[in-house]
């Protein structure tokens, strides 16, 4: 093919942007931000052309590869390349990273700062993502935490330090186990370390070191993912950053954890990951239930979406270790479709925030008939959190379901509890989502300030959520949107369970 | 004949261009959206008609020629899991679809008048067009999983439009309600698709039929397993049809506008559960133990609804609360077996249930001006009476409306009813008694609203003495926003609803008296009449205009001659042999009746009049009781209580009022069940939600605080050892000698 290097491009492109910044003149924010924004969108066209043009969908390899020698005597090498399963995700990160900084637009204070910070998330994401190489992959881990814990201390609400230490300590930690994983499975049985993933994944280990390893990855990805009972960075980093960083780190940042888990857990250790996944099936079932019956309790606004978001990442779990084409497809059309509906429930609960300036649920009340435009957004987008048809997490969901039906790792009565478990988060999901609603929007409550006026979303805001919605509803119509990408990968990963 | 089955696929997507562009126009351009208001009513009545003229072709080949049609398209093409998207056109789907659009257009007709002052006119007919689009797809899929996509969707219709009125609490309440508790059934429903497919492996309901039937004959599934799947479906009909465990949203679902409580709570989308267990007919007949249920919960809910619409004092309660009733009759007749007697009374409902709920509506329209816009007192029967008066031709409308439902022979509801009532002797003699003890209640109820609405005088002066004091958000205004205002300057309170026209919003609340075409509009400010006690005027309702009268001649026309489709008329053909030639007949295949086995000589004259004749009877003794407890005694007061009127009867009246007492309880704190399901459920879950909120957040997030918090003592401990002092070490270093010496030597000592 071409040996052009677009995965590299794509990878620098945002951070030595970013790195610009800092020589502008100082004339003020807007340049700053028409800068970075077009940054973006120049690298999600990009992005969009190379992939149109260079993949071919049908074939399940990795490609647009890319293989450089950087550290000579310690065999490390830039290595670059997508496949079916991670083009999904770094469209993604594009789109969301755009209209993430679209939203950030009100920001004012060190506006350079933050905005270069956001285009080395970019970096990062995209980084890891198309990385074939496990120390690769654990740099980019690494890059893209400083700019988040910078993000969420400098820009975020009252609490801001404590929830950024928080969230540092958590995926810090996490990462320890990474990198101990990393090294033990590029070390085992030969004196050169070896971190590409196609020569690893060829490597079988013995039994017990492969459970070691499974776990050493399984806690990085957990806390990352979140799986309880490793969740609770998330309700207090949600509530306290700024709306255009939760976009990220819910969009984003939350699907790298279910990305490994599918890249390392279930390629290069495919008998510890059928060891394991009936553990995390139950986890994943519990954590749904856990989640959902947790998030009613909350009265911050935030809080309770992002206890809802790790209620769905619980069918990112059960779908990855179903073990099933189909449950494996579910799970990658939920990183997807959470990524939208995530992001997008997160702007507009920040907007809100901005026009109201309160957090707590049992404060707000009656802002449907001032703010329209929010509530029928907020009421569409809430709509499809809850798996409503015609909407992409119905079905994610409904794919999760068949995925577990059709497996052929469970025995009947285990799937009949699984499915039946499942299925009542699927009562509960409305009953905080519909609540929340009605607490913020439904009702008529005057509220205790003079001025009680406060204007609809402007067109930046309509933009934002309307280009959220569009695909959600899209990938709801048709869903092959998403499988067309996926399909062939999901096969080849999953013959390594069944040829074998 | 073929392309118009070829076109059929047609038929749910010609509405949907109205909400999308309604919904698209009202958040882009809103202001321009809103100037064109009245015209979008019109593109929305023209396509629900093209609409509804396909699908009366398509019934009329379906009765010429009864055959299936199916088309498939694929959706999702997965490797080993296709999902397909299709329609099937059968005399089910035919009729329904039939029944939607007639019903449809006439509502919309309707509440272009009724919804014309109201903020959400548009927001209303975007919804309304949204759900024709979602029914018409339920009643036209071919797979079980498109059954639960548009399942789900006309939910949420039915949610956004109980919700219509989002400024109200109760509302606000009423919706969530009746989502969570459709979520319930539909949870059932998935669950019960999930099961079938495992079963199965298909969900096109003809291959499912077929391999289940096989899988039966060779007794080759788990019949526990099947039995299970096939509860679990019908739950999903039993919380959508509204019936016993999960019917409490629909008296609730009553808070949203009238025209939709007329088009979905009482005419289409609660017959959706009725249509599913149709719809799977063939899946639940062979197995024998679902049918029982599903007659049992049938009859539960008869008897249910029945003795709940008893004293309900609003109106469009009680109405709900019958409405719940006659769904149950439907299942009854389902479980019973006799497929065309369900879907005949479906039929017939739904345009009777459809007339009142409009009736009602035009009430609730009149009796506004004067009371205000609250539902508790436009809608309170108490207040109403004596409207016969007033308004004459909604009259007429009413009681053609209510003597269909009672069961009164010419009329509709009438030749359904019997034919369920007659099957149920031969399924089961109790089943039939309570089914027939119900028609009395039914003709009871019924006629209990008609006497209290339309006969004696009109109450609504009484209503300070009715013991509520209305100091609810309702009174301030409806959509809330000029309510501050009013609260300052009384006299501002025409400004209440920006009204699109804003002419009407200058006459002054003195000119009532004036008589001219316009009453209706000029009345419609009086919102809070309370703070004019003292110097109102007494006014009286007004006939509400042709456009919400039209609608309803035309379902009394439907309720006059919708009974003919199901009446046998007995004709001799050729050779002489008695042919049964009712259109119902037709349509529907014979080899779905159970209990009739023999169709030839199903209709047999005499005992058709003798049946007919013992439930009509059963009817006028109901109304008879209802006439002699609410005629008006002409002292209004005593109207308001319904038992005070025997206050001087008999001697035996202790024990009587102890039983009226009973049942007004019963009836008025709705079976008690709904205040079970919120101390058990809703308080169950808010409790888990608190509990599991204090693990989340002292055991599980309390232990890395933990970890925090201690390592940063042990941190500060460290800093304060090591703080820098030279003396401070010096003594750390000779306490550590110490103490080594001390071991060394003791050591020393033990060994030697």
């Amino acid at each position: 093919m071409n040996s052009f290097p677009w995965l590299t491009i794509f990878v620098v492109l945002p951070i030595s942007g970013g790195s610009l910044i800092f020589l502008f003149p100082h004339r003020g924010n807007k340049v700053i931000k028409w800068y970075t924004i077009f940054i973006c969108i120049f690298e999600l066209l990009l992005m969009t052309y190379a992939f149109s043009y260079y993949f071919q969908l049908d074939d399940p390899l990795i490609q647009l590869t890319e293989d450089y020698k950087w550290i000579q005597f310690f065999d490390f090498y830039w290595r670059l390349g997508i496949d079916g399963f991670s083009l999904g995700p770094i469209l993604l990160t594009g789109f969301i990273t755009t209209l993430a900084t679209l939203a950030a637009r009100p920001i004012t204070r060190d506006s350079r700062l933050f905005h270069f910070l956001m285009l080395a998330m970019y970096s990062g994401q995209i980084g890891l993502f198309s990385s074939q190489d496990l120390l690769l992959f654990f740099i980019m881990w690494e890059l893209e935490l400083i700019p988040v814990y910078l993000l969420l201390s400098m820009w975020g609400g009252k609490k801001r330090l404590y929830s950024a230490t928080k969230f540092i300590l958590y995926t810090a930690g996490g990462s320890v186990f990474l990198l101990m994983g990393a090294l033990g499975i590029a070390l085992y049985g030969s004196n050169e370390p070896r971190f590409h993933f196609e020569t690893s994944a060829n490597q079988s280990y013995p039994v017990a070191l492969e459970i070691f390893f499974y776990i050493g990855f399984l806690i990085a990805f957990a806390v990352k993912s979140p799986i309880i009972p490793l969740h609770t960075w998330l309700p207090d980093t949600h509530g306290e950053a700024h709306y255009s960083t939760c976009m990220l780190l819910a969009g984003i940042l939350l699907k790298m954890g279910a990305y490994g888990l599918v890249r390392i857990n279930m390629e290069l250790l495919p008998h510890a990951h059928s060891i394991f996944s009936p553990w995390l099936i139950i986890v994943g079932v519990m954590q749904i239930i856990y989640a959902a019956s947790t998030s009613p309790g909350q009265r911050n606004l935030k809080k309770r979406i992002a206890y809802s978001s790790v209620s769905h990442m619980g069918f990112i779990i059960i779908g990855i270790c179903s073990i099933s084409d189909m449950g494996l497809n579910g799970a990658i059309l939920q990183i997807i479709s959470h990524g939208f509906i995530g992001a997008a429930l997160f702007f507009l609960a920040g907007t809100g925030y901005d026009r109201i300036r309160r957090v707590y649920l049992d404060e707000m009340g009656g802002m449907a008939t001032s703010m329209p435009k929010i509530f029928t957004t907020f009421s569409i987008l809430s709509l499809a959190s809850l798996a409503l048809p015609g909407m992409s997490g119905f079905f994610a969901e409904l794919i999760v379901f068949f995925g577990i039906i059709t497996g052929q790792k469970y025995l009947l009565m285990s799937k009949i509890l699984i499915t039946f478990v499942m299925a009542v988060g699927m009562i509960l999901t409305p009953i905080y989502l519909l609540s929340m609603l009605r607490q913020m929007f439904y009702g008529y409550k005057l509220f205790n300030a003079p001025n009680s006026y406060f204007f609809d979303s402007g067109p930046r805001e309509l933009f934002v959520s309307i280009s959220i919605l569009l695909p959600v509803i899209g990938i709801g119509f048709y869903p092959d949107f998403v499988f067309s990408l996926s399909v062939d990968r999901v096969e080849a990963i999953l013959s390594n369970y069944f040829y074998r | 004949m073929e392309h118009i089955y070829q076109y059929s696929w047609i038929i749910p997507f010609v509405t949907l261009p109205v909400p999308m562009l309604i919904g698209a126009g009202l958040l882009l351009f809103p202001a321009a959206t809103k100037k064109l208001r009245r015209m979008w009513a019109f593109p929305s009545v023209f396509l629900l008609s093209i609409v509804m003229i396909f699908s009366i072709d398509l019934s009329i080949q379906q009765i010429n020629s009864s055959f299936i049609y199916q088309y498939i398209w694929s959706w999702t093409i997965n490797n080993d899991f296709s999902l397909e998207f299709g329609h099937l056109i059968d005399p089910l789907t035919s009729i329904l679809s039939v029944l939607i659009t007639t019903v449809g257009i006439l509502v919309l007709f309707y509440s272009d008048n009724y919804m014309s002052h109201d903020q959400g006119y548009l927001r209303f007919f975007a919804y309304m067009s949204f759900f024709t689009t979602s029914m018409l797809g339920l009643v036209t899929s071919s797979n079980l999983i498109q059954i639960y996509i548009f399942w789900e969707l006309v939910g949420v219709c039915s949610y956004l439009l109980i919700g219509f009125w989002f400024t109200r609490p109760i509302a606000s309440n009423a919706c969530q309600k009746a989502f969570v508790t459709n979520r319930v059934g539909d949870f059932g429903l998935l669950l019960g698709i999930l099961g079938l497919y495992w079963i199965t492996g298909s969900f096109e309901f003809r291959d499912l039929f077929k391999i289940f039937n096989n899988l039966i004959y060779n007794n080759q599934v788990n019949f526990l397993f099947v039995t299970l799947c096939a509860v679990l479906l019908f739950s999903g009909a039993i919380a959508k049809s509204a019936q016993f465990p999960l019917h409490v949203w629909l008296p609730d679902a009553m808070e949203g506008p009238t025209p939709i409580s007329a088009l979905i709570h009482a005419a289409t989308m609660v017959a959706a559960g009725i249509f599913l267990v149709a719809r799977l007919f063939p899946l639940f007949v062979i197995i024998p133990f679902i049918m029982n249920l599903i007659a049992l919960i049938g009859i539960i809910t008869v008897f249910l609804g029945a003795t709940l619409a008893l004293a309900q004092k609003d109106i469009k309660r009680s109405l709900a609360y019958s409405t719940m009733s006659q769904l149950g009759y439907m299942m009854l007749a389902l479980g019973m077996g006799s497929y065309r007697a369900a879907l005949f009374h479906l039929i017939t409902h739904a345009y009777s249930k459809a007339l009142l709920f409009l009736g009602s509506g035009s009430i609730i329209h009149s009796m506004e001006a004067i009371l205000g816009y609250s539902p508790d007192k436009s809608q309170n029967m108490v207040l109403m009476g004596g409207l016969t008066k007033h308004i004459p031709i909604t009259k007429t409308a009413f009681l053609l409306g209510t003597l269909s439902l009672c069961g009164i022979p010419p009329f509709a509801c009438f030749w359904s009813k019997d034919e369920i009532l007659n099957d149920s002797w031969l399924y089961s003699p109790i089943f039939a008694i309570i089914a027939c003890f119900t028609a009395g209640l039914t003709a009871f109820y019924m006629f209990r609203v008609y006497l209290l609405t339309f006969d004696g005088h009109f109450n609504a002066h009484f209503q300070s003495y009715s013991g509520k004091k209305n100091s609810s958000f309702y009174s301030i205004s409806l959509w809330g926003k000029e309510g501050s205002k009013m609260l300052n300057k009384n006299l501002r309170l025409l400004a209440l609803l920006t009204m699109n026209n804003k002419e009407r919003a200058s006459f002054f609340w003195k000119n009532t008296y004036q008589i001219d075409g316009n009453v209706r509009n000029m009345t419609w400010p009086f919102i809070t009449i309370q703070n004019f006690n003292t110097k109102r005027i007494f006014s009286y309702p007004h006939e509400s205009d042709n456009t919400m009268l039209f609608p309803m001649l035309i379902l009394v026309l439907f309720t006059l001659f919708i009974g003919a489709i199901g009446i046998p008329f007995n004709q001799f053909n050729q050779e002489g042999m008695l042919l049964d030639i009712d259109i119902l007949s037709k349509l529907l295949t014979p080899s779905l009746n159970l209990l009739h086995q023999n169709p030839e000589n199903s209709v047999d004259w005499y005992e058709f009049v003798t049946n007919a004749t013992f439930s009509a009877s059963i009817a006028f003794f109901g109304i008879f009781i209802a006439s002699f407890l609410y005629k008006p005694v002409y002292s209004s007061l005593q109207n308001l209580n319904f038992f005070n009127s025997f206050a001087k009867k008999g001697p035996k009246r202790i024990l009587w009022d102890k039983i009226i007492n009973v049942i007004y309880n019963w009836s008025s704190n709705r079976g008690y069940i709904d205040a079970f399901y919120a101390i058990s459920f809703i308080g169950g879950i808010r409790k888990l939600a608190e509990l599991i909120h204090f693990f989340d957040k002292q055991i599980i997030d309390g232990t890395p605080n933990g970890v925090g918090v201690t390592s940063f003592f042990v941190g500060e401990g460290i800093k304060n050892v090591g703080s820098g002092r030279i003396s401070f070490y010096l003594l750390f270093y000779l306490f550590y000698a110490l103490i080594f010496l001390l071991i060394y030597y003791s050591v020393y000592k033990f060994i030697i």
